[in-house]
């Protein structure tokens, strides 16, 4: 029997088909994701070529992209300057210490939210995730009056103490949500066998959540190292001064000196892309998993 | 007793890992908080305090630069977050489409590196580029939309500082929402939207049935998370404008700071952050009943 002729689909000269459209659609992706990257990259290549030129060159309208006198003059200035380099080492090693006391504590603390049913447990939970929540501007007013009275304004010390005020309940709950994940069979096993409770800690559930190590540390060293509030507040001289600081500090002492002032942006934010490029997934990790599972 | 350490061996065992945090975290935060809550009630510099009672509020009433900052503090959340909301939500969109493997993390990748700057050195990168010299205004005179020798200053008008720092904290923190809904796209489970093919659904409707809901969750939650920190933030401000000019850009958390450490007036300083604590305190209410019911 003939079959019935179906109707000729009518196709519009503008259909183009499913699997050209979902081409056309990730042609388009590519192209708003580059132009994205480019908007993105704006500011950071405008900071990167004002570092490279004398800073007559800065003022001059309209600006120019490519300068007409290639420096590495301000670079030069800040690895020459004492005053500047101690700035550095500040930074990095109150950043240091902060990462490795929230790390430290941080994994005690975890551990045992994450391992024992506990009275108060709840609060405690409630307590670090509050905490997070904490006007740090509210905090200044007491921590400027406490450590003039401890003798310790104008220290190294105080910034390492205050900094833990956001860095450890950080750590805390992340350390946590990882330790959760990780089945206490395998502790407790360690433990039939012979391991003392720390001894079983440290072979087993250290070793395993060093991805959770890696993106804590990494994300509370930045914070560390970024943090401009406190030390604005609790120190005065330049000896003690931390990056953040010492940038802000610049723009008041030399008002037009911007390459030096981007070369120290630059050098400032270094360390912080470098690791990123190399700690990328485990920094992801650590920034998806506090908001994910939590 | 053992029959006590017994009973007690999960407390006793917890407590003595917790202790050192939970005593640090005492001291540096209850402490603290007593003592703002306290001194709110003085009239106090440094040398001396007076008992004023709940004078330092009723004044606060009456603070119109308080309540500027307040507006102009909202303002500034809701803009940034809801800008900060659309922008990482196309770009997450846009990441979770069949790309080049390489392409996507390297792509992710570069468009995470303004998050990772401290806000002191993004806000002055943006300070030179807004500057009557700064390379905005070359650009903008290139395109003919503004006289070169007229160019505005970006920061120095009251009608465009605050927007302008709000562009800068915009370019800054939008990462954090790309990858957090990122990963939640990542999450979606495949056949909702292989099921939704069959019935023959559009994009749009499988964006709005099927990705929207599935996403309310995180949304929720760095939606809280985004308006507390910027809520309290301080550096923006502080860095790119001071809160000029002629206060046209003031938030809370530098009002609070410029009454506590330049007029030296630590009460009612105090009594400011004990409002910005209640509005605080009363989101992180709503965020850690979320996050610990989901716990449960």
């Amino acid at each position: 029997m003939p079959r019935p002729a179906t109707e000729p689909a009518v196709v519009s000269p503008y259909y183009l088909g499913l699997r050209n459209r979902e081409r056309l659609a990730r042609f388009a992706a590519y192209v708003l994701l580059v132009l994205a990257i480019v908007i993105v990259f704006f500011p950071l290549a405008w900071m990167a070529t004002v570092s490279v030129r004398p800073n007559l060159e800065v003022t001059r309208m309209p600006p120019d992209w490519i300068p007409e006198i290639f420096t590495w003059e301000p670079y030069a200035k800040i690895f020459t300057t004492p005053r500047y380099l101690v700035v550095f080492a500040n930074t990095m090693v109150i950043s240091l210490v902060v990462t490795a006391l929230s790390l430290v504590l941080g994994a005690m603390a975890a551990y045992a939210l994450a391992r024992f049913r506990f009275a108060g447990q709840r609060a405690v939970l409630m307590f670090l995730i509050t905490t997070q929540m904490f006007p740090l501007v509210l905090l200044c007013i007491p921590y400027f009056r406490i450590f003039i009275t401890l003798g310790l304004y104008d220290t190294r010390t105080a910034l390492v103490i205050v900094y833990l005020t956001f860095t450890l309940p950080f750590c805390i709950l992340m350390l946590r949500s990882y330790f959760l994940n990780i089945p206490r069979d395998i502790e407790e096993a360690a433990m039939v066998d012979g391991c003392s409770r720390l001894g079983a800690i440290f072979r087993t559930l250290v070793p395993m959540s060093y991805p959770a190590f890696v993106g804590a540390g990494l994300y509370t060293f930045l914070l560390a190292w970024n943090e401009f509030l406190f030390a604005v507040v609790l120190i005065e001289s330049w000896e003690n001064r931390v990056l953040t600081m010492a940038i802000y500090s610049l723009m008041a002492e030399f008002v037009t000196e911007w390459n030096m002032m981007m070369a120290f942006s630059v050098l400032a934010s270094l360390p912080l892309v470098v690791a990123f490029i190399f700690l990328q997934k485990y920094m992801v990790q650590g920034m998806t998993a506090g908001a994910l599972t939590s | 007793m053992s029959t006590f350490r017994n009973r007690f061996r999960d407390e006793i065992l917890a407590y003595s890992f917790l202790w050192p945090s939970l005593l640090i975290l005492v001291a540096l935060l209850i402490y603290p908080l007593g003592d703002v809550i306290r001194l709110s009630f003085y009239d106090s510099n440094l040398k001396r305090e007076t008992w004023v009672g709940l004078g330092n509020y009723v004044a606060l009433l009456n603070d119109p630069l308080f309540w500027k900052a307040f507006g102009q503090t909202v303002v500034f959340t809701a803009a940034s977050v809801v800008l900060h909301l659309v922008i990482g939500l196309g770009l997450a969109l846009l990441l979770n489409m069949q790309l080049n493997q390489t392409f996507r993390s390297l792509a992710r990748g570069l468009l995470i590196v303004p998050w990772l700057l401290a806000p002191t050195v993004a806000g002055m990168i943006w300070v030179l580029m807004l500057a009557p010299f700064g390379v905005l205004n070359g650009v903008l005179a290139r395109l003919g939309l503004i006289d070169i020798n007229f160019a505005p200053s970006w920061l120095g008008d009251p009608s465009t500082a605050l927007g302008s720092v709000t562009a800068m904290n915009v370019w800054r923190a939008f990462p954090f929402f790309m990858v957090m809904l990122l990963a939640g796209l990542q999450a979606i489970p495949k056949h909702l939207y292989e099921a939704a093919d069959i019935d023959g659904a559009s994009g749009l409707q499988k964006f709005w049935h099927i990705t929207l809901p599935q996403l309310r969750g995180v949304i929720t939650t760095i939606v809280l998370l985004d308006s507390i920190w910027t809520f309290r933030a301080f550096d923006p401000v502080f860095v790119m404008t001071g809160g000029g000019p002629a206060h046209a850009s003031e938030v809370l958390a530098t009002v609070i700071y410029f009454d506590g450490f330049q007029k030296l007036r630590f009460g009612y300083a105090s009594a400011e952050a004990m409002v910005m604590f209640i509005v605080l305190f009363v989101v992180s209410a709503v965020y850690v009943r979320r996050t610990l019911s989901k716990e449960q």
